[in-house]
């Protein structure tokens, strides 16, 4: 017996850990819902590659700018030529300022018509595994940022936080597998479960073959669950397919935020009224 | 020892910095190597002893942190794939490439499927045809991208000691 635990310890030990993040998978405990010093100081370790990509992203082109601008100094025949092209680049990076302007200014009306306390963020990451679809956004437990509070902008919802650090956190997609909410069609008012399916589309569950959905029905958040706030866009519906055996129909829905795209958030400080286990929907 | 140790944490640290935070905005997620990965199963093929097991704990606490699964699933599963792969290599002889590229390809193809079985069974279907296509080039991407790291970290190392 002795012998053979230890021939086979390693793979018993594998097995024993398989086990137990099996067992945390299916039913993670409450307990282990809050970020713990470990992972909080893991994350930490990564900030100072994501507060550089932003900085780099942003102020990239304005070195750039600047240094053209300075190499055009010294030759009075290349000046002209040199000041155009800075100007060019100035009006781009003009530009890219006014396109981010706009989306923080509606950002702030929205916030302001939401009726709820929200803070802005900006996406930094996002998580490569096949699996799941979310990403990281620059707040966390320091602004007041808690697991389950909801994440939208101003063009629909975006999905849900997961899981926080400090500086940091991770934003579950409407789009992935483990996300559901309650949801109403804006035309009908047929209520129904939102789940994530992957790619940029939803699916609504549990709609009877004798509700009324069509293609171009736009989606909305119902907030009757208490986890997103009621009259968010959620998206449009872009098939419904009425399955000759079964109770209900099949229906798809586009999201109407293009979420591998979305660059800056808000994150809705409000508690959800339901207590939200991190780790699951 | 401490050379190993450190060139692992490198390896994943740069590799999952590099994914998650730099690239992950404009290149696809298929094309994206899992660099924590790799650096675990090499730690379990390639680096024996309490530094390898020591070595593979950062780049699960990488996995751990960069992925949305529950907490703790991914760190608890990436030290399991480390005893797996110090098992492998124990049992077999790992120095010839397509050795190395079925060790790997095989453990990816056993995590995924593990863990698409534990989401379906949970209820949720995120998982399509095209899913299927793109997760088939991450596992092959990723597989060919471990054999000329695993081939030459390993043969730097045998160079050293001799």
């Amino acid at each position: 017996m002795g012998s053979f635990f230890r021939k086979w310890w390693r793979l018993l030990t594998a097995i024993f850990l398989l086990s137990v993040a099996i067992q945390l998978f299916v039913r993670p405990p409450s307990a282990l819902s809050r970020a713990d010093a470990f992972r909080a100081s893991g994350s930490v370790l990564f900030r100072p590659v994501y507060a550089t990509v932003d900085f780099v992203r942003h102020g990239i082109s304005s070195i750039w700018s600047h240094y053209i601008a300075l190499v055009g100094m010294s030759r009075e025949n290349d000046r002209l030529r040199q000041e155009v092209a800075a100007l060019r680049e100035k009006l781009q990076e003009n530009r890219d300022f006014l396109l981010e302007n706009r989306r923080l200014k509606e950002l702030l009306r929205f916030s302001e018509t939401a009726g709820k306390k929200t803070i802005g963020a900006r996406v930094v990451g996002h998580d490569i595994s096949p699996w799941f679809q979310s990403f990281f956004v620059d707040v966390g437990v320091e602004a007041g940022v808690e697991p389950g509070m909801a994440v939208v902008t101003p063009v629909g919802g975006i999905g849900r936080i997961h899981k926080t650090y400090r500086g940091l956190s991770e934003v579950l997609l409407v789009t992935d597998g483990r996300f559901t909410a309650d949801a109403i069609v804006e035309r009908s008012r047929v209520r129904a479960i939102a789940e994530g399916m992957g790619g940029n589309l939803c699916r609504l569950k549990y709609v009877s073959l004798t509700q009324d959905v069509v293609a171009g029905d736009r989606i909305l958040f119902s907030g009757f669950d208490g986890s997103m706030p009621k009259g968010i866009l959620l998206g449009t519906v872009v098939g419904v397919d009425r399955p000759p055996e079964g109770l209900f129909l099949k229906v798809q829905v586009q999201c109407a935020v293009n979420l591998r795209a979305a660059e800056e958030v808000l994150v809705v400080l409000h508690r959800p009224s339901i207590p939200f286990r991190a780790g699951r929907w | 020892m401490v050379r190993q140790f450190l060139v692992v944490l490198a390896v994943s640290y740069a590799g999952a910095a590099a994914s998650v935070w730099w690239l992950s905005g404009f290149v696809p997620w298929f094309l994206l190597p899992d660099f924590p990965f790799l650096a675990i199963v090499f730690t379990g093929l390639f680096i024996g002893g309490p530094v390898g097991f020591l070595a593979a704990i950062p780049p699960a606490l990488f996995r751990e942190i960069t992925v949305s699964a529950p907490p703790w699933t991914f760190f608890l599963s990436s030290m399991a794939l480390y005893f797996f792969s110090r098992e492998i290599a124990l049992r077999l002889f790992v120095r010839a490439e397509y050795y190395i590229l079925a060790i790997v390809v095989s453990l990816l193809l056993t995590e995924s499927l593990s863990i698409v079985g534990l989401m379906l069974l949970s209820g949720s279907r995120p998982f399509s045809f095209l899913w299927g296509m793109e997760e088939a080039v991450r596992i092959a991407w990723t597989g060919l991208l471990a054999v000329p790291l695993y081939m030459d970290l390993s043969g730097r190392w045998r160079r050293v000691k001799e």
